[in-house]
């Protein structure tokens, strides 16, 4: 340790720290322009200089290391001088147009002129008249206003590892922006925007629109992606006018992606339902809350008289977890019915099942920071950036900066294979076969079965498998001290996702990772709250707490804790849902945020089978189609207005806070199922988000808010929910208890002494079992279709956004750029692809990250049209009930050919 | 009685004192302004009501910032900024509106503006039927300012405001995108 005085307090610092830093913690604060605590240091700035009082030196804190016995002085007269003079220079061709300047009133370097009184300048020059960048759809960079820092291009080459950004030229011409002259092309996620500390970079959407003083600023979490990222979203009169983040605030430490940062615009839009309506003569007509509950409420309770199970609910994944608690309690004890599905559904249920099945628990072993220890990190199935922008984040730092292996299985170049030692591009469909082989291998290496090693040719052989990279992976992953397997949506909607899960936990129980603190496996869950909907028990599956619904303790605990008794059917999910509608068991539908027609084929029942119900209540934010054949369409806050907690990937129960009033007469979903609820004579009492959210905590303790920087722990027991048998302290044990335990840390990540005992008689059961291998492609002209996430759209909601629009107006079919040129399609034309169920045209775009076997597209834009290739009759995977239409064989035509 | 006082009361001498004040004034300037047919002369720096001005092509100085909302302090000023729909990198106000219902006349504003953009007028007689016909847009107060301009450049001047940007100095106070000659209108 070194021994440092700084404005005469005596601090112990690490000898590695910078001047900076021990003034940080020291409590002083330095100016600074280039500093980022999260880049490495550039010096460029000169504004933090500070003096040693000893050789009466001005030396730059940010670059300085300190040394035992140093004496610094942070404001003397001469440093005073010395960042005036600075000022000055770094004045000398920056415009003055601060009253147009959008940083004006916000700029650090206009706070500084002014604390240091830098008004006129010594020096005489020319200003800068370079005309302002606008190529850019997002942002426009002014030269002009532009010092020089170089924190935007470092924080794009440090922090995103995209590089799209630099310095061209030199001395007095050097100016920002992308090379050669070109327009931006990047991941658009605005944290160069975020980091200028002048107005040299704006964008596009607000630009000119805004003064930072009228801005109301809130916290939040954004509801996009399971990254759980802290922004601000600053408001003016009500309306949202950009989405900003603060270094070092939460999860995200202050990076968002585009779809955080630009994607609000959607919900301020006129053709956002305001009012509820109700169909008379087939037409929705605007009606009042007062008409349209007595109405829902007497046709409810008719329905609710046939029996049990008569209503099935369907709920968003993106939800906060109150409305999901209130969302199944309202069907279990008011509706007599478990026939509850959520959006998770469609693909991350494939991995929550036999997650849940293993370790009893849905939070994960590992988080952020684990990744960025690991010391390897396998990649397979998933794209972390596009996913979970911040997970991938942390993967590119820990490859770049903390020099992991990472190892990526996918057969796209993901952004991540540009930093990974190996990039397995394996063909489309042997994801299964890879993994089985990998965990047999891992299991016992030595006596493998003829059959096995055969099958080890196979994938070496047929699936493009690489077979010393695959050497290098298994080696690593042996031998490594830390290590994390993150998987995500891809591999949640292979052929057969069940057991290519059940094979990623063989392999992290058989590689010891259960036991062993920094290793596991991290799934990415879809959207922004699928962890918290299903530990809110809003799947037919689970109560909350993830306990068996079926199971008659668990059913007893929550009697007990409700004060009644549940008389709900054994229910069902999705598939359940539309045949029972289909046979007339069921008679209405509760959709809150979720279309189940848009996820199904054009030519598929869903929609005939939906027009069999005699009530369907679309709870929504705009028009879709079902609201198009529903009886009631009642319109619903969006996440800017209300508030609830979401669950992210890491396991952090984050608060969501209202930034603006709610949007016409539109209400949170608790509030429009509460109203339901008292019309139909069973009043459930529920006064606020709040009052949920405490109940919640009351029974479930270890989903009390919780969050990596601590700034809103609640306080909580840190123990984690067993599938069975289950910690129930708030009921059994006095609840005072656990609120007088607030000062422990709640835990976002599961207990691994609980989980290993489980997940041990799990492995018992677990037979070394492998999934169908899918078959290779062998014909010419045929394709893998496989529908992917777009970095720039979040769902099906985003499309509408006008900012979002902007960035990624449409879908284009993705194909590999050798096969584009063999075949002579160029970029922008039309090519039909054709399955046995349909064809459908897409305008084309080559790409090398693409491989030869298959075509990509993202999944927001597959409307219809585009699923209609895929096969139409209903089709659910056996042990999930989750519909199988994700990857399909196509054969591309190109349209002027024959 | 004396003989001085029933003399005062018989020539009624208080009564002549008083009214040689009253008749005095027959022969004086006469002072009463017939207030709608006369006016008076006002002085230069006089604080009427608020007006826009423009660049000697037309084109409106307002440049959108928001400054004089900031130091308004009935706050009877609103602004709306937004990019130029001619000149994306302009800024320009998109919505501006003064409610003289609410202004105190206080001059604040005009100090504020970096641009010029406001100037005070002698104008102080408008009046309406209804509060809304007080509350000025944009196009209103350019209007006026376009039938004021004389006023309100010598309100500028007389109030130490007419800097180097009104000078014809290439540098102004505030360094903005060089305005084009040739473009009219705005």
């Amino acid at each position: 340790m070194a021994k440092v005085t700084i404005n005469g307090i005596e601090v112990d610092v690490d000898p590695s720290m910078t001047i900076l830093k021990a003034a940080e913690k020291a409590g002083i604060p330095v100016p600074t322009f280039c500093y980022h605590p999260r880049m490495d240091p550039a010096g460029s700035c000169r504004i933090c200089a500070v003096e040693l009082e000893d050789s009466k030196k001005v030396v730059m804190s940010c670059v300085t290391p300190v040394s035992d016995g140093m004496r610094v002085l942070t404001e003397s007269p001469k440093i005073h001088e010395a960042r005036k003079t600075n000022l000055e220079l770094l004045l000398l061709h920056h415009p003055l147009d601060c009253p147009v300047c959008d940083c004006g009133g916000e700029c650090p370097l206009q706070n500084m002129s002014f604390a240091y009184g830098a008004t006129e300048s010594r020096f005489e020059s020319h200003r800068n008249d370079e005309p302002e960048d606008m190529k850019s759809d997002v942002l426009v960079f002014n030269a002009n206003r532009c010092i020089l820092c170089g924190k935007c291009v470092r924080i794009c080459d440090e922090i995103q590892d995209v590089h799209a950004i630099g310095f061209i030229n030199r001395g007095f011409d050097t100016i920002i922006g992308p090379p050669l002259g070109k327009k931006l092309d990047c991941e658009f996620c605005g944290d160069c925007l975020e980091v200028c500390p002048t107005g040299a970079i704006t964008d596009h959407f607000v630009r000119y629109k805004y003064r930072p003083w009228q801005l109301e600023k809130q916290q939040t979490t954004c509801s996009y992606c399971p990254s759980g990222c802290q922004m601000f979203v600053e408001t003016e009169n009500e309306a949202i006018v950009r989405v900003t983040s603060q270094e070092g605030v939460g999860p995200n430490e202050g990076s968002i992606c585009a779809v955080g940062r630009f994607g609000f615009n959607h919900v301020q839009i006129p053709e956002r339902f305001d009012t509820p309506y109700m169909r008379s003569l087939h037409r929705l007509v605007p009606s009042s809350w007062d008409e349209v509950l007595p109405e829902i409420a007497s046709q409810l309770n008719a329905i609710r008289k046939k029996g049990v199970d008569r209503i099935a609910g369907l709920i968003s994944n993106r939800v906060p977890m109150e409305d999901a608690y209130v969302f199944q309690s309202f069907f279990r004890k008011t509706l007599h019915s478990n026939m509850i599905d959520t959006g998770s559904r469609y693909s991350f249920m494939n991995a929550a099942l036999p997650i849940v099945d293993a370790t009893g628990t849905l939070r994960p072993l590992v988080d952020h920071e684990d990744i960025l220890k690991a010391k390897v990190i396998l990649v397979i199935g998933a794209d972390p950036v596009s996913e979970s922008n911040i997970t991938g984040l942390f993967a590119k730092r820990a490859a770049r900066k903390e020099r992991s292996r990472l190892y990526v299985v996918d057969s796209e170049a993901i952004t991540l294979s540009n930093r990974a030692k190996d990039h397995i591009r394996i063909h489309p469909g042997g994801e299964q076969i890879f993994l089985d082989v990998l965990s047999e291998e891992i299991r016992d290496s030595q006596n493998m079965t003829p059959e096995w090693i055969s099958r080890k040719e196979e994938l070496f052989k047929n699936w493009n498998v690489d077979p010393s990279a695959y050497q290098r992976l298994l080696n690593d992953l042996k031998s490594a001290e830390t290590g994390v397997i993150i998987a995500g949506r891809k591999l949640f909607r292979i052929e057969t996702p069940v057991s290519g899960v059940e094979a990623l936990l063989r392999i992290t129980g058989d590689l010891g990772w259960i036991d062993r603190a920094g290793c596991g496996l991290f799934v990415l869950p879809e959207a922004a709250n699928d962890l918290g909907v299903l530990m809110m028990g809003a799947s037919y599956e689970w109560l909350p707490g993830l306990m068996d619904s079926s199971d008659k303790s668990s059913k007893g605990r929550w009697e007990e804790a409700w004060g009644g008794r549940l008389s709900y059917g054994p229910g069902g999910g999705l598939d359940a849902i539309l045949k029972g509608i289909d046979e007339g068991r069921i008679n209405a539908l509760i959709s809150l945020g979720e279309n189940p027609i848009g996820h199904f084929p054009v030519g598929s029942r869903v929609r005939e089978i939906l027009s069999k119900l005699d009530l369907i209540i679309s709870i929504d934010m705009f028009q879709n189609d079902l609201s198009d054949m529903a009886h009631f369409v009642l319109p619903v806050a969006s996440a800017y207005e209300r508030s609830g907690h979401l669950v992210s990937a890491e396991g952090f129960v984050q608060p969501i806070k209202p930034t603006m009033a709610y949007w016409g007469e539109s209400l949170p979903d608790w509030q429009i199922l509460d109203r339901i609820s008292t019309a139909m004579g069973n009043p459930m009492g529920i006064e606020s988000a709040e009052g949920v959210m405490a109940e919640i905590v009351r029974f479930l303790p270890d989903l009390s808010p919780s969050s990596r920087n601590g700034s809103h722990f609640v306080g909580g027991t840190g123990e984690i929910h067993l599938a069975t048998p289950v910690v129930f302290p708030g009921i059994l044990s006095s609840p005072k208890s656990i609120q007088a335990g607030t000062a422990l840390p709640a835990a976002h990540k599961a207990n691994r002494e609980s989980v290993s005992s489980r997940y041990l008689g799990w492995r018992e059961k677990a037979k070394e079992k492998s999934g169908i291998p899918a078959h290779p492609i062998a014909g010419e002209g045929e394709f893998v279709l496989e529908l992917t996430k777009s970095l720039f759209h979040s769902g099906k909601m985003t499309l509408i956004d006008s900012n979002l629009k902007k960035i990624q107006p449409e879908g284009k079919l993705r194909i590999n750029r050798q096969t584009a040129r063999k075949r002579k399609i160029k970029k922008g034309e039309q090519v039909v692809l054709r399955t046995t169920f349909g064809t459908c045209s897409f305008v084309v775009e080559p790409s090398p990250a693409v491989s030869e076997f298959e075509l990509t597209f993202p999944v927001h834009f597959a409307n219809g049209q585009v699923l209609g290739l895929f096969a139409p009759d209903l089709e659910f995977s056996a042990g999930t009930g989750s519909p199988v239409t994700h990857r399909i064989r196509v054969s591309l035509e190109t349209q002027n050919a024959n | 009685m004396t003989f001085k006082s029933l003399m005062n009361n018989v020539l009624f001498v208080e009564i002549v004192k008083g009214l040689k004040v009253t008749f005095g004034h027959f022969f004086k300037k006469t002072l009463t302004v017939q207030y709608p047919h006369e006016k008076l002369t006002l002085a230069d720096g006089y604080r009427g009501f608020i007006v826009h001005r423009r660049y000697e092509n037309g084109q409106e100085r307002c440049v959108g910032c928001d400054l004089c909302e900031a130091i308004c302090p009935a706050k009877a000023i609103r602004v709306v900024g937004d990019i130029h729909p001619e000149f994306p990198e302009r800024r320009y106000a998109k919505e501006y509106t003064l409610d003289f219902t609410r202004c105190i006349f206080c001059g604040f504003c005009v100090v504020a503006c970096p641009v010029n953009a406001l100037s005070m007028t002698k104008e102080f007689a408008h009046s309406s039927f209804t509060r809304e016909g007080l509350i000025y847009p944009k196009e209103k107060l350019l209007a006026l300012g376009d039938r004021c301009e004389d006023e309100s450049i010598a309100y500028l001047k007389v109030r130490n405001m007419w800097g180097a940007e009104d000078s014809g100095k290439e540098e102004g106070r505030y360094h903005f995108p060089p305005i084009s000659t040739t473009q009219s209108g705005g």
